[in-house]
């Protein structure tokens, strides 16, 4: 009897973990879209015609053509520890707290997974991307539940969106959002600001300089204004001069 | 042969998420996870008021010449950008446990817990819901909390919906995943 025992209860102590994963972690993306643009945590995302929103687990696509009547036209399941959906092109980057998934959404209606190629070993959970072209920047976190050992803000080439290719990494201490202005990169960074990078050549970034005006945990650049999330409200800059903010106001 | 039946069961038993007291190894107290629940009511308890300090500072939205933050769980600060040399607060769109927005048009997006709603903000000094469509973003779990390996207070659907999860010391704990 003893030999039957012992398996059974290895399996059901096994089963009994019931590791749905926790959902604590904070991946950033931030977004810039025609319609608006969203700051880096969004879970919404819209483009042309359609709302598509992701929960915990599923992506959903909702048709707004007529806006005040949202219409939800599918649901596909994505994973676990979804958080953030970034609109890039006909792509949707979909981060959860451990892979960023990538759909291609040629058809609206239907998106369609192209790959799940950013994937921890290149880009880690707690990490926020932005692209811009053929370049995609992130920034990787060590503190708090997202692992590693250093700090970065990293580049990469898109050019094969499958194939991410690491192009250059710059140390940073606690990076949050970001966003990019034409030549400017701006990363939010917890322990020394606001990080100014020139990206005229997008795989050599350069420190500019850093801005020191509060907690920043995400930016949207818009138009000549650089909308800032701080820990306390908004800061507002005017970057007319992309290298050179000049503060408006802060809205708390 | 059935002791073996027992054992299938006792294993089944085993397998599931929520265990109850039965179980050997209960303490009299822990630390874990209990349940906040809300009426309907009081959920879905929608308006637009003054503008007010921001409390918990959330998500951004750019549209046009309008800045929205949420207010985690609160509802969205409306930020009127048209002067660019003075953006100024106009006014709060109350929303509980609201923590998503986005824009197009004159249309605001956004969620009230796991319900999507719909605004007309034509005239941004007066939104007006349009739409709602119920239980779209299922995020908090009406089971058990997120974490696993804890101990949290069992649920009981009469209190009401769960909006979220708080950390607490349990006495008696009788649910464990």
């Amino acid at each position: 009897m003893k030999k039957i025992l012992i398996p059974i209860l290895i399996i059901a102590l096994a089963s009994n973990s019931c590791n749905k994963s926790d959902g604590s972690s904070n991946s950033l993306m931030n977004a810039t879209t025609s319609t608006g643009a969203g700051g880096s945590l969004a879970r919404f995302a819209i483009m042309g015609n359609y709302l598509y929103t992701v929960d915990n687990t599923s992506l959903k696509v909702f048709d707004i053509s007529n806006s005040g009547e949202p219409t939800l036209k599918s649901t596909v399941k994505i994973g676990f520890s979804i958080e953030t959906i970034y609109p890039f092109k006909d792509k949707l980057f979909i981060g959860s707290s451990s892979v960023v998934y990538i759909y291609d959404v040629t058809n609206p209606e239907q998106p369609t997974k192209l790959s799940e190629a950013i994937s921890p070993e290149v880009l880690r959970r707690c990490d926020p991307v932005v692209a811009k072209d053929t370049v995609a920047f992130a920034t990787l976190r060590t503190s708090g539940v997202c692992g590693g050992f250093q700090s970065i803000l990293a580049v990469y080439d898109i050019k094969d969106i499958k194939k991410p290719v690491q192009k250059a990494v710059v140390n940073m201490q606690e990076p949050m959002g970001l966003g990019y202005s034409d030549t400017v990169l701006y990363v939010c960074d917890a322990t020394t600001g606001l990080n100014l990078f020139g990206i005229a050549d997008a795989y050599q970034p350069i420190k500019i300089k850093n801005i020191t005006d509060g907690n920043y945990i995400d930016v949207i650049p818009f138009n000549n204004q650089l909308i800032c999330w701080m820990s306390d409200g908004l800061i507002i800059y005017n970057i007319t001069d992309k290298a050179n903010p000049i503060k408006i106001a802060k809205i708390n | 042969m059935r002791y073996l039946f027992f054992l299938l069961l006792l294993s089944l038993l085993l397998i599931s998420c929520t265990q109850t007291s039965n179980n050997k190894y209960v303490p009299k107290t822990a630390e874990g996870y209990a349940p906040v629940y809300a009426q309907k009511n009081d959920i879905v308890n929608i308006g637009y008021e003054a503008a007010t300090p921001t409390i918990n500072a959330g998500k951004i939205y750019a549209y046009g010449n309008y800045i929205f933050q949420n207010d985690i769980a609160k509802g969205i600060h409306i930020i009127d950008n048209t002067n660019k040399a003075k953006p100024v607060k106009v006014g709060f769109l109350k929303i509980p446990y609201n923590t998503e927005v986005a824009v197009k048009g004159n249309f605001l997006y956004a969620n009230n817990l796991n319900d999507l709603v719909v605004f007309d903000i034509s005239n941004a000094a007066a939104p007006v819901i349009v739409k709602r469509v119920d239980a779209v973003f299922p995020a908090i779990s009406q089971d058990y909390p997120m974490q696993s390996g804890v101990y949290f207070e069992c649920v009981d659907a009469s209190k009401g919906t769960i909006v979220t999860w708080i950390k607490k010391t349990l006495t008696n704990p009788n649910c464990q995943r």
